[in-house]
C-alpha cells in the first residue's frame, strides 16, 4: 500500500486524543470509596464487566477512527493486476463497441451478455471526465452508427441505455474499423476502443482486421468472463412435399447444432404446424456436432399453406432454438399424357394404370390434373399450360410436333418418355432425339420362345436403382415394391446423344438401363425402358408403380415450378409479386405494418420488402382491383436468424485485432492503481457510528 | 432530645460524648440498669395480691405454712466485654459519621453506663495500627478512661484492616472462660466467611449475653448516588466502575438478603441483634439496647 499525500500521515499523532478523552473519562467518574463492595460484584460483576469493556471499546475504536481518519486524508492507493480495462481520466477519445447482436441477449448469471456489456461500459464512461470525447459503435450487422466523437456524455450514457439485443448476427471488424475511422478524426492524442462483447470466433470470421499494430488502443472486455456459453440452436430447416406421406405429406429436415464442449442428450425436438405440435423427436449431440432430423407431416385438409416451426426447449440463448418455414403446397401438378394406345376399353389402355397412380381415387385433392390427349390432337395443345408431358407408347412424331415440345423442355419443361409396341426405334432415331437422352434400339422379349412356366424364371427385375435420388427416395434398399416387378420386355438404348447431363437411375438385372434422366437447357427428361401399362411388365400390379410415378412426375416438374425462396434471414428484404394488387400491406412478426400502394405499386411486376428485423412469418394482405382484401398466402414468407451468431465459440487469440492481445504483446501483466481511501472512510464512517452507539449505551 | 450522631462527633472528647448519650438516654427514666442475664436469690417478702405467683417459695409455705415470695437481686457485678470493629470496611462513612466512629461512640456509651454502674468492663477493638487490642473488665471508675482510650485511638486510626471480628470474639471467649459475661459488639458484619456469625454462635453456646449493634450507613442500604462511579473497596484493592442506577435494585435485593439472613441466624441462636444505621441517634440506640436486655430480663 502506499500513498498520494503520505505527508498527512502527520495526523496519526491525533492518536493521543482518544487516549486523553479515555483517561479524563475516567477521572471523570465519581469516585467513592465504599464498603460493601462484594455486594456490588457479586450483584452485576457482568455488568460492571461489560461496562469496562465498553469503555476499551470505546477507546480502541477512538484510536482506530483516528487512524482511519489519518490513512484516508493521506489518500492510501494499492495496484494489482489489471484484469479489468486500463481507464485514465482526462481528455482523450474513446468509442464504445458494444455487441448488440442477439447473440448478446444470452442470459448468463441472470443477466444478459448485454446488460454485462452496458454496465461495463456505463462505469468506464463515468470515469472519463467530461473532457473525453465518446462515441458509440454497435456491433451488430446492419446497425447505424455515429459519424463522430461527442462530448455530450449524457446523451452517450442513454444511448447504452435504450440499446437492445437485434436480431442480426455480430460483425466486430466491421463495428472495430468503424471505431478506429471515428478515433482517427479526433485531435486528441490518447484514443481507445473499448469492445465489449462475448469475443466470438464467427463474430471476428469474416474481413480485414480493422488496423494494424499502429492503430488506438483496444481494450478487451470479453463478457463471458470465462465462462463458457454452451447453446443448441436450429441452424436449418427444410420443408419440401413428400409423395411417399401422400399428397399433402411433407418432409421437415431441421439441422442441430450443438455449440457447446459438452455432449448434449435427449434433447428434444418438436415440429409445429402454426402453433399445433404434430410431431417430437429426440437426438443427442456430441460436443461441436450437427445433426440433421427428419420429420414426416401432413398438412391439414383444405390448408394449403401453412408455417411450420421446429424448436427446442429453450435455452440461455431462446432466441435461436425455434426455426420458421413455409410449407406451401404447390399449385396442382398438370399432367398432359399423350396416350399413344388409347382404347376404348379403359382397362386396355395404355395410361390407363398411368393415370390412376397420378390421380388415386381421382380425388381433388391429390395435387394432379391429368390431360389426355392422343398423338394427332398434341397440335392443338399449349404446351405452356403444363408441367409435365408424358409420352406413353407414342409413335415417333413428326419433326413440326417435336420441335415446339424440345424448346418447351429447355424452357423447363418435364417429360418422361415410355415406350411400347408403337414404338419405332429407327422412326424415334429420326425425328424424336432431341427429346431423348440416348437412342433406342429394339428391345428385347425375354419371354420369346420360352415355354409358359418358364417366362417368370427368365424375366428381368429391377435393381441398382439410385437410392439417394428424390425420384427412389420412397423406396429402401431392394424394396419388393420394385424389385419383385416382373420385366418381360424392356427397350434397349443405343449410344449416348449429346445429351451431357445423363445419368442412369436403375437398371435391369442383365444390366440394361431402365430410367434415365438427362437434363435438356431448364427442362428434364426421363426415359424409361418399359411400358407404363401391364403390357411389357407387372409393375403396375405392385407398390413401388404409384409413388414410382408420383416422384418421377414431380420431380419432372420442380425445376419448372421452382420459385423465389419464401425464406431469408433477418436483416435481407424480400421480394414480393404484386399480382396486379392494388395495395399490399405486410404484417411483421412483432406486428409492424408495412404499405405498398400508389407509385410504389403501379406498374410493378415486384416490390421489394426492403429489411427484415424479427425471426418469424411475414404474412402479406392484398386489395386487388376490386377491392377485394384478404391474406395472400402465396407471399408469405419467414425470416431466419443467421445461424454464425448463435456459435460462442471464443475467438483464437489469432483472429484479435493486433491492438487488442494482451498486454499489447509485451507480455507484462499491466497493473491499475486501486484507490483505497473511499474504504478507509467508509471504516472511519462505521466507526463513528460505532462510538456512538457505545457513548448511548453508557449512559 | 435526640442527639444527632454527625453533630455529637464535633464534641469534645469520647468521654463526655459518652456521658451525653447516656444522660440523653436516661433523662427521665426512672431506672435504667443494664442487666445481664445471671441472677441470683435476695430476700422472702410475705405474698400480697399482685406477685407472680411463680415466685411462691413452696418450701417455706411447707416449712411455716405461710406465703412468701422470692426477690432476686442482679448478680453482684456485670462483666461486659466491648468488641469494636475496626476494620476497612468500617471506615465508610457516607453522609454521616464514619461506622466505625458511630459504634465507637456506641460503645463508649455503654462503657459509661456499665461502669456508672459499678460493674466490669474490659474491650476488645481491632483495626487500628495496633492490631487486635485488648482492655481486661474492670469495675474501677479510673478504668473507663483506659476504654474511651483505646477505643478513641481505633476509632481515628487512618485506616483498618482486612480481618474481621470473628478473632476478636474468639479471644472474648478464651478471657471469659467459663464465667458468663455480656458481649456487645458493634460491626458492620461484612464477613465473606460467616465466622463473626458462627464467633457469636459459639459465645451464645458458653452462655454468654450476646449484643451485636449492625453498623450500616444509609448509603449501604440504598446505594443512592448517580452517574458514572468508580467505587474502590475499602479492604483491598478491588475497584468498580459501574453506573449505580443499572445495578441499584440488584444491589438492594442482595443487601436486604444479607440482613434478612444475618437477622434470621442471630436470632436463631439467642443473639440480641440491633440493626443500627449511622444517622440514628445515638441515644435511641442506646435505650432500645438498655430496653431490650431489661426486657429479656424480665422475660426471665
Amino acid at each position: 500500500m502506499s500513498f498520494l499525500a503520505p505527508l498527512m500521515l502527520v495526523g496519526l499523532v491525533g492518536l493521543a486524543i482518544p487516549v486523553v478523552i479515555h483517561l479524563i473519562g475516567r477521572r471523570r467518574a465519581t469516585v467513592v470509596k465504599f464498603a460493601a463492595l462484594q455486594f456490588l460484584f457479586g450483584s452485576r460483576r457482568r455488568t460492571a464487566r461489560r461496562l469496562q469493556l465498553r469503555e476499551r471499546a470505546l477507546l480502541v475504536v477512538r484510536v482506530l477512527a483516528c487512524v482511519a481518519l489519518a490513512v484516508a486524508i493521506a489518500k492510501p492507493f494499492t495496484s494489482c493486476a489489471a484484469r479489468g480495462p486500463t481507464v485514465t481520466r482526462g481528455p482523450q477519445a474513446v468509442v464504445f463497441v458494444i455487441d448488440d447482436s442477439f447473440t448478446s441477449g444470452y442470459r448468463l448469471g441472470g443477466q444478459t451478455l448485454l446488460a454485462r456489456e452496458l454496465d461495463a461500459a456505463t462505469r468506464i464512461l463515468n470515469q472519463l471526465g467530461p473532457e473525453a470525447e465518446v462515441a458509440v459503435v454497435r456491433a451488430s450487422e446492419g446497425a447505424a452508427n455515429p459519424t463522430e466523437l461527442s462530448r455530450e456524455q449524457l446523451r452517450t450514457r442513454d444511448a447504452l441505455l435504450d440499446l437492445t439485443p437485434t436480431m442480426r448476427p455480430a460483425d466486430l471488424r466491421r463495428a472495430l474499423t468503424r471505431a478506429a475511422q471515428l478515433l482517427a478524426g479526433s485531435n486528441h492524442q490518447r484514443r481507445t476502443a473499448y469492445l465489449l462483447a462475448p469475443i466470438t470466433a464467427t463474430s471476428l470470421a469474416s474481413g480485414e482486421a480493422p488496423w494494424t499494430s499502429d492503430g488506438p488502443a483496444l481494450e478487451l472486455i470479453d463478457v463471458r468472463a470465462g465462462a463458457s456459453l454452451p447453446n443448441l440452436a436450429v441452424t436449418e430447416l427444410a420443408v419440401t412435399p413428400d409423395g411417399a406421406s401422400g399428397t399433402r405429406g411433407l418432409a421437415v429436415v431441421a439441422e442441430i447444432a450443438n455449440f457447446s464442449t459438452v455432449a448434449a442428450g435427449g434433447v428434444t425436438l418438436s415440429v409445429a404446424i402454426g402453433d399445433t405440435v404434430v410431431a417430437r423427436g429426440q437426438l443427442d449431440l456430441a460436443p461441436g456436432e450437427r445433426k440433421r432430423k427428419r420429420f414426416l407431416i401432413t398438412l391439414p385438409p383444405e390448408v394449403r399453406a401453412a408455417p411450420i416451426t421446429v424448436s427446442l426447449p429453450a435455452d440461455a440463448l431462446p432466441v435461436d432454438d425455434r426455426r420458421v418455414a413455409i410449407a406451401r403446397l404447390g399449385t396442382e401438378l398438370r399432367v398432359l399424357v399423350v396416350d399413344g394406345d388409347a382404347r376404348t376399353d379403359r382397362h386396355d389402355d395404355e395410361v390407363f394404370y398411368l393415370e390412376a397412380a397420378l390421380r388415386p381415387g381421382d380425388r381433388g385433392e391429390a395435387g394432379t390434373t391429368v390431360t389426355k390427349v392422343v398423338p394427332e390432337d398434341l397440335d392443338g395443345v399449349d404446351l405452356d399450360a403444363f408441367d409435365v408431358v408424358i409420352l406413353a407408347n407414342v409413335a415417333a412424331l413428326p419433326g413440326p410436333r417435336v420441335d415446339p415440345l424440345a424448346a418447351w423442355v429447355r424452357a423447363g419443361g418435364g417429360l418422361l418418355v415410355a415406350p411400347g409396341d408403337r414404338v419405332d426405334p429407327a422412326a424415334y432415331e429420326a425425328t424424336m432425339l432431341p427429346l431423348l437422352p440416348q437412342s433406342l434400339r429394339d428391345p428385347i422379349d425375354t419371354a420369346w420362345g420360352a415355354a409358359p412356366d418358364e417366362r417368370a424364371a427368365r424375366a428381368l427385375h429391377l435393381t441398382k436403382w439410385e437410392a439417394d435420388h428424390p425420384i427412389f427416395a420412397p423406396f429402401g434398399k431392394d424394396d419388393p415394391g420394385l424389385a419383385d416387378a416382373a420385366f418381360t420386355k424392356v427397350m434397349l438404348l443405343g449410344p449416348t446423344t449429346a445429351t451431357a447431363d445423363r445419368t442412369v437411375l436403375a437398371r435391369f438385372t442383365n444390366g440394361a438401363a431402365a430410367l434415365v434422366a438427362a437434363t435438356v437447357g431448364d427442362g428434364q427428361v426421363l426415359l424409361y425402358t418399359s411400358t407404363l401399362d401391364r403390357d411389357w411388365n407387372d409393375l403396375p400390379m405392385l407398390p413401388g408403380y404409384l409413388p414410382l410415378v408420383q416422384e418421377s412426375v414431380r420431380f419432372l416438374a420442380r425445376r419448372r415450378a421452382a420459385v423465389a425462396t419464401a425464406s431469408v434471414l433477418v436483416g435481407q428484404g424480400q421480394s414480393l409479386a404484386t399480382l396486379e394488387l392494388k395495395k399490399l400491406e405486410v404484417r411483421d412478426p412483432g406486428g409492424a405494418v408495412a404499405v405498398f400502394e400508389g407509385a410504389r405499386l403501379d406498374g410493378r411486376s415486384t416490390v421489394r420488402y426492403p429489411t427484415t428485423a424479427r425471426p418469424g412469418v411475414y404474412r402479406v394482405v392484398g386489395t386487388d382491383r376490386a377491392g377485394d382484401t384478404r391474406e395472400r398466402t402465396e407471399l408469405t414468407f419467414v425470416a431466419n436468424l443467421d445461424p454464425r451468431g448463435s456459435d460462442l465459440t471464443p475467438a483464437p487469440p489469432a483472429l484479435l485485432p493486433q491492438a487488442g492481445t494482451p498486454g499489447n504483446g509485451t507480455g507484462k501483466v499491466p497493473r491499475r492503481r486501486v484507490e483505497l481511501w473511499h474504504a478507509v472512510a467508509a471504516v472511519l464512517l462505521g466507526l463513528l457510528l460505532v462510538e456512538s452507539i457505545l457513548i448511548q449505551a453508557r449512559r | 432530645m435526640r442527639l444527632d450522631p454527625a453533630l455529637l462527633a464535633r464534641l469534645g472528647s469520647l468521654a463526655i460524648k459518652a456521658r451525653l448519650i447516656v444522660d440523653s438516654a436516661l433523662s427521665g427514666q426512672h431506672r435504667a440498669r443494664l442487666h445481664g442475664s445471671s441472677v441470683e436469690f435476695a430476700e422472702h417478702k410475705e405474698y400480697s395480691p399482685g406477685d407472680e405467683l411463680r415466685h411462691i417459695d413452696w418450701k417455706a409455705l411447707g416449712k411455716l405454712d405461710r406465703y412468701y415470695v422470692k426477690q432476686y437481686e442482679q448478680e453482684s457485678q456485670l462483666t461486659a466485654y466491648l468488641v469494636l470493629d475496626g476494620s476497612g470496611s468500617m471506615r465508610f462513612a457516607g453522609a454521616g459519621l464514619a461506622k466505625v466512629e458511630y459504634g465507637g461512640l456506641a460503645l463508649a456509651a455503654l462503657a459509661y453506663l456499665i461502669s456508672k454502674q459499678q460493674d466490669q468492663v474490659g474491650l476488645v477493638a481491632f483495626g487500628g495500627a495496633d492490631g487486635l487490642r485488648h482492655v481486661p473488665p474492670r469495675a474501677k471508675g479510673s478504668h473507663l478512661g483506659d476504654v474511651l482510650a483505646v477505643l478513641e485511638a481505633v476509632m481515628t486510626a487512618p485506616q483498618g484492616t482486612t480481618a474481621g471480628p470473628a478473632a476478636a470474639l474468639e479471644r472474648v471467649g478464651e478471657l471469659a472462660r467459663r464465667r458468663r459475661a455480656l458481649v456487645v459488639l458493634a460491626s458492620d458484619l461484612f464477613d465473606p466467611d460467616d465466622q463473626t456469625v458462627g464467633a457469636l454462635k459459639r459465645l451464645r453456646a458458653q452462655r454468654h449475653d450476646v449484643v451485636v449493634l449492625h453498623v450500616l450507613a444509609p448509603e449501604e442500604r440504598t446505594l443512592p448516588y448517580e452517574g458514572l462511579t468508580l467505587f474502590e473497596a475499602l479492604e483491598g484493592d478491588h475497584k468498580l466502575l459501574a453506573n449505580p442506577s443499572a445495578i441499584r435494585a440488584d444491589y438492594v435485593a442482595r443487601m436486604d438478603g444479607f440482613l434478612a439472613h444475618t437477622k434470621d441466624a442471630l436470632a436463631q441462636a439467642g443473639v440480641d441483634y440491633h440493626l443500627t444505621p449511622t444517622d440514628r441517634p445515638l441515644d435511641e440506640t442506646l435505650l432500645a439496647v438498655v430496653a431490650n436486655r431489661r426486657g429479656q430480663r424480665e422475660r426471665r
